[in-house]
């Protein structure tokens, strides 16, 4: 098959997997496993844009999903406001977010950046206990009703499986768009060299500044999802170790592409729930992945960094290029 | 006429002055060079001209405009593009999409018409690879079109960095050392390249070591030392210029290629 050909073809026979996984898999449990890797996807892809393409770090991913959660949380359970405009709304108040966090971005860079990224990471974790009117606190917030479209409400985990990999189809369709087009190429370049940007005509502040409201727009969405798939959030849902699964998801999955951060968040979310899949697997061996879960991270991390960097994304193109020319 | 008129354009770093009250013209449609020993302050004069570095006094006009530290981005709006010493590509795209990063500084293509996959996005795309085949191919360098930047020979990356210059669409390029890393033979192609480029209407603006091309292709030379312009004219009256000579540790350098 052409290369041409399989571009077009790979996604489409992963989306027709993705859509009848639920007719395929009775187990409810399984059906909600891979809603959760739908909604890290979701985040995974955004931050693939921010930190794949456009080279910005952030460590304060979770602020945003967090402060989608809660804006959806709030408006659909204290407030009765529609389900869908919540939802809009989240990823509005997310992005806004993202629009704060843009500022220093345009001053610091590498380890200095991803200080300030953390920061408010941590700042935003201590919003999410302490405005406890509006979050309920470190007791967090229940009775979060379910997405109801059109007067439509979606309670069966199927049904919340697609409302979530639906969201997740439109944001990397989108996301796909824009790396394929100027844009992509702008937020590249700025990855690439600054300096060679802006002597371009690149507006390097301009694209930085979209790049996060956008990254942290999509990450609202998918915490507004979560609050309503899940029907509870609290603080300890949206911390520091959530952000940094977050970005080994983009450094894992690798540099300039989508289908990188999506796999990787597919893998690194499937991680936390190996009992649920490897049939014969102890119970005791599981729950010593999951106490390691977040060391595990960092070590894939560091072995992204050292011994494959560019990730995911650079091993498969390599092996694309070497079978061409071998 | 006068492209770029820049008058007592003075630089200071620290106690050093690195650009001393230095006035010139560039006329459309010719190639000056700038040249000078190693720290006349030739790049300094680049980065003050491009709005790189702000100058402590001093103005730039070009095409009868005040640009005097306007901001490098605009600069390129209105028309005036550079490459640099240190070559700056984007070391992870091919050089096609280098030169198509350039052609975009003409087109509008936002995140949400790109994003929605809209004609407008789909044509300007196909013309800025259209602008990056063309460039490629007048810099010489268009099988190199699939390459990574960072898998290019030296020489190749300051070819790819003119072109990319070029797509911007400008009045005026600035070269910063366009031959460093280029072999004999690669040097006289880009002699031609230079005529190319003059011919289709941009005017060039070089600094540049090699006195063979620089005696070659330039119309005027203006020469820098420790800051200061000690001489300016075409190449037959810089070559027996005492001052610059001597700025020349006895000239042979200069006087070598004719």
């Amino acid at each position: 098959m052409s290369s041409r050909a399989l571009r077009w073809a790979v996604p489409a026979v992963v989306a027709l997997l993705v859509a009848v996984l639920p007719l395929v898999i009775a187990d409810r449990f399984l059906i909600k496993v891979f809603t959760f890797v739908g909604l890290n996807v979701i985040v995974a892809v955004g931050l693939g844009l921010l930190f794949g393409y456009a080279g910005q770090v952030s460590l304060g991913h979770a602020a945003f999903v967090g402060m989608g959660a809660y804006t959806s949380a709030y408006l659909t359970a204290r407030l009765d406001w529609p389900w869908i405009v919540a939802f809009a709304l989240s990823g509005a108040v997310a992005g806004l977010g993202g629009l704060v966090l843009a500022i220093p971005s345009l001053r610091l860079r590498g380890h200095y950046l991803a200080m300030a990224t953390l920061g408010f990471g941590e700042l935003m974790s201590l919003v999410f206990t302490e405005a406890d009117p509006i979050t309920g606190g470190v007791d967090g917030f229940t009775g979060i009703p379910f997405p109801s479209i059109m007067g439509f409400e979606l309670r069966q985990p199927a049904g919340l499986y697609w409302l979530v990999w639906g969201v997740a189809a439109i944001a990397i369709l989108v996301a796909a768009n824009m790396v394929n087009f100027g844009p992509g190429r702008a937020m590249r370049s700025v990855h690439g060299s600054e300096l060679g940007a802006v002597a371009s005509g690149v507006d390097v502040t301009g694209v930085k500044v979209r790049v996060f409201v956008i990254s942290a727009t999509f990450a609202g969405l998918s915490g507004a999802l979560y609050a309503s798939v899940v029907g509870f959030i609290s603080p300890s849902v949206f911390t520091l170790q959530s952000s940094v699964a977050y970005l080994a998801m983009a450094v894992i999955g690798g540099t300039a592409s989508l289908a990188g951060p999506a796999v990787a968040a597919t893998l690194l979310t499937l991680l936390e729930y190996t009992d649920a899949l490897v049939p014969g697997l102890s119970r005791s061996a599981a729950q010593t992945i999951q106490e390691y879960q977040p060391d595990l991270y960092g070590l894939a991390i560091i072995l992204v960094v050292l011994f494959a960097p560019g990730g995911l994304a650079a091993l498969w193109r390599r092996r694309a290029r070497g079978g061409e020319s071998g | 006429m006068t492209l770029l008129a820049v008058q007592g354009l003075t630089k200071r770093f620290g106690g050093l002055t690195a650009v001393d009250n230095v006035s010139f013209e560039v006329f459309e449609g010719t190639i000056k060079a700038l040249i000078g020993p190693n720290g006349a302050g030739k790049s300094t004069v680049f980065n003050l001209l491009t709005g790189f570095e702000r100058p402590d006094t001093g103005a730039v006009r070009f095409e009868d405009r005040d640009v005097t530290a306007t901001r490098p981005r605009n600069l390129v709006g209105q028309g005036m593009a550079r490459t640099f010493q240190n070559t700056q590509l984007f070391d992870e795209m091919t050089a096609r999409e280098n030169v198509m990063v350039g052609a975009q500084a003409r087109q509008r293509t936002s995140f949400l018409v790109a994003s929605l996959h809209l004609p407008p996005a789909r044509s300007e795309q196909r013309e800025a690879a259209e602008a990056a085949s063309h460039l490629l191919r007048l810099v010489g360098i268009e099988r190199w079109a699939d390459t990574e930047a960072a898998d290019l020979p030296a020489g190749i990356r300051r070819l790819l960095e003119i072109a990319r210059a070029l797509a911007t669409g400008p009045k005026l390029a600035l070269l910063d050392e366009p031959a460093a890393g280029l072999n004999a033979t690669e040097t006289r192609a880009l002699a031609q390249t230079l005529y190319r480029i003059r011919d289709m209407g941009t005017t060039v603006l070089i600094v540049e070591h090699d006195m063979g091309l620089v005696m070659e292709v330039s119309d005027e030379i203006l020469v820098l030392d420790r800051g200061c312009k000690i001489a300016e004219g075409p190449p037959r009256l810089i070559q027996k210029d005492p001052a610059v000579i001597a700025a020349y540790l006895g000239g042979e350098e200069v006087a070598a290629d004719v």
